[in-house]
């Protein structure tokens, strides 16, 4: 506790470009970036794949990919190819990381779609793409959401390998705290991670409640 | 009219589930397909939206070979109601019926205005209009797949087994609606059950198929149960036909007698000539199943009328406790321009008496028909079959 005390007392933690708000932001920055980029990718071959029925096998593999995937080595690999300076070491083993869980979510959200729902939309004289998104998407909205706020709350615990190519975030806390025995620094950035996982789950409840129909949620009041 | 020309389906997996089928459905009924489970009732229902191509053969519509029409733009015009419904889940209730108008691209007003009327013409609270499909009773959903799949007014409407995941008081409620609003509308439907009740019941039209996907009878209903074509579809029909066939004969061609009794009863009428019963002459014992037991406020005074009437203000439970205090016996009405030879017969059986009562479209006493009227009718009617 004191330690906490120590760190986030410590006034000097607070201003400068070492301080905690400056840390936070690179932070956030890191894994916006990499979450935007994994959406991209991930959000449209998911619902294609979901939609069409083919191409299922990349899902499969990248469900299992993801457990086995070595981020910090990933992060070194990309480190010793294009050289440190740039934040494409940080940003490649994050997307990567981000993927999966995008891809499988989103994937099984559109495939269990009820059949029945899928065959009024088509009967109505809906076609592909309205099927898709118009009957689909919001469907499956529930699924999607899932699948993104676990790759973000993932993307921000993870985004602490920053640090260890010389790169901002709140990783640097963390490492420079565990080089220099500076454990209040270690604890207060680990703290700060964790403070912001919870940060994205309350937006992504939030968000939830925003976006998914309350006819789906189940949330509707009867009347 | 829809025509069926050699149409052939065969799956990829070499299942042939229609097999030459040649029919013809008329503009204007209601057309049903029956038969056993994995006739191919669906495949065929199925086949006029495009929803499925046929692999030999062709369907045409209105003389138009489907084939050549854009499937989302064929299924616009064609309305769809499947058994689980199928709303979207996401919508409130009027969207999911302005679907086809919005598609169409009518304006938003128009549309939900358009699903307002058709939510009332189909027998639904317009309250129910901002709620979500999940807040629905099953056959509240059901009505709102109908109003559904009329919304744009399509000409031609196709249903698959629209009313059999409901329970069966709700099913012959849904199935009422359905022929109220043919008469209304006179869409050209094409209906699939595997129930022959319902087909005889809702079909102008009624075409049995036998699996493997052949047809193996069409016709109308009461030549259907009057000359099934072969042992299938006789042992599809199922028992009763005789008496099932009945309510296709109307009860106007049957002798009405004036006189408000016959020998051994009467007639005992309200100040509006309406009937409260049968009164045995010559002081003879209540039989114990009349109105002996007290009557519950509300209940119908005669038994239920098959596909019959009943008078438009039964005796309010006051007249009708006089009624069990006279001693009066149950009876059964009819309404000679309105109900079936069925509903006469019924109406008879009802009465210990034996006869049914006459009453006209406002439920007063006509007359009386004795069972030697229903027998002269009755022999009339399984004479020659074409008779
Ligand atoms: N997509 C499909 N692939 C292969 N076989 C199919 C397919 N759809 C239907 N069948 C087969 O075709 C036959 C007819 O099916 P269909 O769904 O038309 O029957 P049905 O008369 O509607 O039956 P039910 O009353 O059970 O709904 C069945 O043997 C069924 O197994
Ligand atoms: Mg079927």
């Amino acid at each position: 506790m004191n330690w906490l005390f120590d760190f986030f007392g410590d006034a000097a933690n607070w201003s400068g470009s070492g301080g905690i708000p400056v840390r936070v932001l690179e932070h956030v920055e890191f894994s916006v970036i990499a979450l935007l980029f994994a959406m991209l990718i991930a959000i449209p071959l998911g619902l294609l794949i979901g939609h069409t029925g083919r191409g299922a096998v990349v899902v499969v593999v990248a469900a299992n990919a993801a457990r086995a995937l070595p981020t910090l080595g990933l992060v070194v690999l990309i480190v010793l190819l294009v050289g440190v300076g740039t934040t494409w070491p940080v940003l490649v083993p994050l997307v990567a990381l981000a993927v999966p869980p995008i891809l499988v979510n989103t994937y099984e959200g559109i495939r269990g779609v009820d059949d029945d729902l899928r065959d009024a939309a088509y009967g109505m004289g809906l076609r592909g793409r309205q099927v898709l998104l118009r009957v689909l998407v919001p469907v499956a909205l529930p699924l999607i959401l899932l699948g993104l706020r676990i790759a973000a709350i993932q993307v921000v615990a993870t985004a602490t390998v920053a640090a260890y190519v010389g790169l901002g975030g709140l990783g640097r806390f963390i490492i420079d705290g565990l080089a220099t025995k500076d454990f209040p620094s270690t604890i207060g950035g680990a703290v700060l991670v964790a403070a912001l996982a919870l940060v994205v789950q309350l937006g992504f409840a939030l968000l939830q409640r925003l976006v998914v129909s309350p006819g789906v949620s189940g949330r509707a009041q009867a009347r | 009219m829809i025509t069926f020309e050699g149409v052939t389906k065969r799956f990829g997996d070499g299942t042939v589930a229609v097999d030459n089928l040649n029919l013809q459905v008329p503009t204007g009924a209601v057309t049903v397909f029956v038969g056993p489970s994995g006739c191919g009732k669906t495949t065929s229902l199925r086949m006029i939206n495009r929803m499925i191509d046929p692999t030999e053969g062709r369907i045409l519509l209105d003389g138009e070979d489907i084939r050549k029409i854009d499937p989302p733009a064929l299924r616009r015009g064609i309305g769809y109601v499947i058994q689980a419904a199928g709303l979207f889940p996401h919508r409130k209730i009027v969207d999911n019926v302005a679907t086809v108008p919005y598609l169409l691209g009518w304006d938003k007003k128009k549309a939900r205005a358009r699903a307002m009327e058709l939510m009332e013409r189909v027998g639904l609270d317009t309250k129910l209009a901002e709620r979500y499909p999940f807040q629905l009773s099953g056959g509240q959903q059901q009505r709102v797949g109908v109003a559904r799949a009329l919304a744009a007014d399509p000409p031609v409407l196709l249903m698959d087994e629209p009313f059999s995941a409901v329970d069966p008081v709700v099913r012959t409620s849904l199935q009422d609606e359905l022929l109220r609003l043919q008469a209304e509308l006179q869409k050209t439907i094409v209906f699939v059950t595997h129930d022959i009740d319902e087909a005889i019941k809702l079909g102008d039209t009624v075409a049995v198929m036998r699996v493997g996907g052949r047809l193996a009878q069409i016709d109308d209903p009461p030549t259907l149960l009057a000359e099934p074509a072969d042992d299938f579809v006789e042992g599809f029909l199922g028992k009763d036909r005789g008496i099932r066939r009945l309510s296709f004969v109307p009860a106007g061609g049957l002798a009405v007698r004036s006189e408000q009794g016959i020998p051994g009863w009467s007639v005992v009428l309200d100040d509006d000539r309406r009937p409260l019963g049968w009164r045995a002459e010559g002081g003879r014992p209540s039989e114990g199943n009349g109105y002996d037991s007290p009557a519950k406020e509300g209940d119908p005074l005669e038994g239920p009328v098959l596909n019959g009437t009943r008078p438009e203000r039964p005796p309010a439970g006051e007249a009708r406790t006089r009624a069990a205090a006279a001693g009066l016996q149950p009876f059964g009405t009819v309404d000679l321009n309105k109900d079936s030879l069925r509903a006469a017969l019924d109406a008879a059986l009802l009465a210990p008496s034996g006869c049914a009562i006459a009453v006209d479209g406002e439920g007063r006493f006509t007359g009386i028909v004795t069972r030697e009227a229903l027998d002269a009718a009755l022999a009339r009617a399984t004479g020659p079959a074409d008779g």
